[in-house]
């Protein structure tokens, strides 16, 4: 994830590596630290994590690019730096003869005296440049060790023995030319101390029933802080629309899909009539989209909503829409999302009609100008107009569609205009 | 709980789904007064007649393109290619009919299709092959390949009851050498992978014949615990069992009494390196039939198949890795 690692010579028989703020997609140029999974002073095996981090919606891990020591820690708890800023330096003792890949040129001497070429040089007297390294360390990416450099684990030892912090270097191994096997390194882990014996009294007071409750979760707070500057910013107003969905709902269960990709589908059509709902108001400056960027909010149960967006989405076909919000959803609730997939967004829809509710007033997704609420499809008697102009009452399955508008960016005639539209797209399914 | 022959447990499976099912028939050649080239149909036309039973011209183009149309209209085919070797002849309407045909127009096939397969009786070149790989490389067909009695009955019975297209793979080897206890009835075996032997130190994972070779060869390895993997459906093909083995195992081999290249194994072994690399301790290995046809003669034959010797000879040089 993070480019190849840059290091630097402290006095001392010890590299600095620098951990740095990894590029997750294009279009994301910063990412908040959220917490430190290591302290300075901690071992750390490479791969491991140093630390959590949070860009816009996303959170993921930050691996060290080396094994080594956590010898400074530069970014504090709930910072936000620029990529590529250095979050930690990690100490590789070079005399456990570990280097970085794409580092090598300038080995580092058994006597910790830098070479010239290797930076700055505080302390220790340089060699001349003459010299040669007089031993270069592999640099491959398998752990090496001095007086056994040429070992190479496998897979399955390599993950064994980092997960019990085990220094392979000191596996004796019973294969062939003396590797490192799988029980090798199960022996070692079995046969490591076991735990104290427990001498603490036994007795628990009873827990206090304290309700559940703490610190707001990190998304609950986003997601408090966007919806909060979306009720300051806009001016919201909110229209509705009965609509028939009688044949929508016969056409869904042919394709045995749900509703949503259908409305998805209507509403992209009536954004295509309708313009100027595809667009964003940042301050005074209104753009219209070409390109329908459509989200979707996806709940994520108690941790709170996240809402990824469907590129291109005037490009797809109703099953093309159900196929795409079906994976987003997916990815959504198991945290598979990429930062790009959760922005640039022209138009939002949301949908938590499953558990019955008829309306509700949406709030905006900034810098949007518009939302649409699809609430339950319920049946309910209605007049209907034969050809004839005969009136009858029918069982038909019935939906109000709510559409929160900014009234900065259009008037009510307009966000009618729209709703009368989506409703002739649907019916006419 | 009955014991049979592995031959008599497919019989058994024909005789059970013709007996509950009108819409199941069976055709192939010589399947009917004959009884069939082994024996498998034999009995059946006399107790269900010409119209279930029938015998059909030397045509497996005809015979596959007769099933599918059967199968179209509702009726549930199992059609007998008297040797898996002839399928060739029948490629067209099996892939690209047959496996097809759900995809275009939305129809499903359920015609299986069952193919006497391996060799080890010195059937030459034309009598011996494995041709499972080929169908496994076409999307829209099932494979399955059963070891045992129990399962070659049970997967039967799946085979005929899936709405797709299934080759049902039997081992003509195993046909009077296997014996085992069989419920009785109609039963359905899943087409996923089974433990045929539990193990921790290593893993060979094989179908078919090959099963047998794998148990034996493994018996008694310098006392390592060694599993074996019955792999039993090919399409579909079990990842999380095969998964789950060498996550336990970390060491490998894989069988196949078919040609190598592109063998079933090679898929196992294409999934392993792919989504076990992490749990592996060393190579995974393969003892396969060589890139040749199967000879005549017994002793090029015996030499070229998998034996015994040669699986334990990899399983104790990986076990040393």
């Amino acid at each position: 994830m993070s480019s190849s690692p840059t290091e630097t010579r402290a006095p001392g028989a010890t590299t600095l590596v620098d951990v740095t703020m990894p590029q997750m997609g294009v279009s994301v140029a910063e990412g908040t630290v959220v917490a430190w999974a290591k302290q300075v002073g901690d071992r750390v095996e490479a791969d491991e994590t140093v630390c959590e981090i949070s860009t816009d919606k996303i959170d993921t891990e930050v691996p060290a690019p080396v094994s080594g020591v956590v010898a400074e820690i530069l970014v504090g708890v709930d910072a936000t730096v620029e990529v590529g800023v250095v979050l930690a330096r990690i100490a590789v003792d070079s005399a456990s003869g570990e280097l970085p890949g794409g580092g090598g040129a300038a080995a580092p001497t058994p006597t910790a005296a830098p070479t010239p070429t290797a930076g700055p040089a505080p302390t220790a007297a340089p060699t001349p440049g003459a010299a040669p390294p007089p031993h270069v360390a592999p640099v491959s990416g398998a752990p090496a060790v001095n007086g056994a450099s040429h070992r190479r684990y496998s897979p399955v030892v390599q993950r064994i023995a980092a997960e019990h912090g085990i220094d392979l270097s000191v596996v004796p191994g019973t294969g062939r030319g003396g590797r490192v096997r799988k029980q090798d390194v199960l022996a070692l882990v079995e046969a490591a101390p076991e735990a104290p014996m427990h001498i603490e009294s036994p007795y628990r007071p009873d827990p206090v029933p304290a309700g559940s409750g703490g610190q707001l979760s990190r998304m609950r707070r986003q997601i408090g802080a966007h919806m909060k500057r979306s009720l300051e910013t806009s001016a919201h107003c909110t229209s509705w629309i009965e609509v028939d969905m009688t044949r929508v709902q016969s056409a869904r269960a042919r394709l045995g899909v749900t509703a949503l990709p259908f409305v998805a589908s209507a509403v992209i059509a009536a954004l295509r009539e309708h313009p100027q709902l595809n667009a964003s108001l940042e301050g005074e400056r209104y753009t219209q989209h070409a390109a329908v960027n459509l989200g979707i909010a996806v709940s994520l149960g108690e941790d709170g909503l996240i809402v990824p967006v469907i590129r291109a989405a005037h490009e797809l076909s109703v099953e093309g829409l159900a196929t795409r919000i079906r994976d987003l959803a997916k990815r959504a609730r198991t945290r598979a999302l990429t930062p790009d997939e959760v922005r640039g967004g022209t138009f939002t829809i949301t949908n938590p009609g499953q558990y019955g509710t008829i309306m509700a007033t949406p709030i905006i997704n900034q810098p949007q100008v518009a939302i649409l609420d699809l609430e339950a499809i319920v049946k309910r008697p209605v007049v209907v107009t034969d050809a004839d102009g005969n009136d009858s009452i029918a069982i038909r399955a019935m939906t109000i569609l709510g559409l929160s508008w900014d009234h900065r960016a259009l008037d009510g005639a307009l966000a009618a205009q729209f709703l009368a539209s989506l409703k002739r797209g649907l019916e006419s399914v | 709980m009955p014991t049979m022959t592995y031959l008599q447990a497919i019989s058994s499976a024909l005789r059970d789904e013709l007996r509950a099912d009108e819409r199941v028939f069976v055709m192939g050649e010589d399947i009917g007064v004959f009884g069939g080239a082994f024996k498998v149909t034999d009995g059946l036309f006399e107790e269900f007649g010409p119209g279930r039973v029938m015998d059909t011209p030397l045509a497996e183009s005809a015979i596959i393109g007769t099933a599918v149309g059967a199968a179209v209209v509702g009726m549930r085919p199992v059609c007998e290619m008297q040797f898996s070797d002839f399928i060739s002849c029948g490629f067209d309407q099996l892939v690209n009919v047959a496996g097809k045909m759900n995809y275009r127009q939305g129809l499903a096939v359920p015609i299986t299709v069952r193919l006497p397969s391996g060799g080890g009786f010195s059937g030459g070149p034309f009598h011996s092959q494995n041709p499972e790989a080929w169908f496994m490389h076409s999307p829209g067909i099932k494979v399955v390949a059963p070891s045992t009695a129990e399962d070659a009955k049970g997967l039967l019975h799946t085979a005929i009851h899936d709405p797709n297209p299934v080759c049902f793979m039997e081992h003509k080897h195993l046909y009077r050498r296997i014996k085992g206890d069989v419920p009785s009835g109609i039963y359905e075996t899943p087409m996923t992978a089974r433990v045929a032997r539990a193990g921790s130190d290593l893993v060979v994972i094989a179908y078919g014949a090959m099963v047998h070779v794998a148990l034996e060869a493994t018996e008694d390895v310098d006392g390592a615990s060694i599993e074996v993997l019955d792999l039993r459906s090919l399409v579909p093909l079990d990842s999380d069992a095969i998964l789950d083995s060498v996550a336990r195992c970390s060491k490998v081999v894989i069988m196949d009494e078919a040609n190598a290249t592109c063998a079933a194994g090679a898929q196992v072994a294409a999934l392993i390196a792919e989504h076990g690399f992490e749990d592996l301790d060393g190579p995974v290995v393969r003892v396969a039939t060589p890139d040749v046809p199967i000879p005549f003669s017994p002793p090029l034959e015996q030499a070229v198949l998998p034996s015994v010797e040669r699986v334990r000879e990899a399983c104790r040089e990986l076990l040393a890795y």
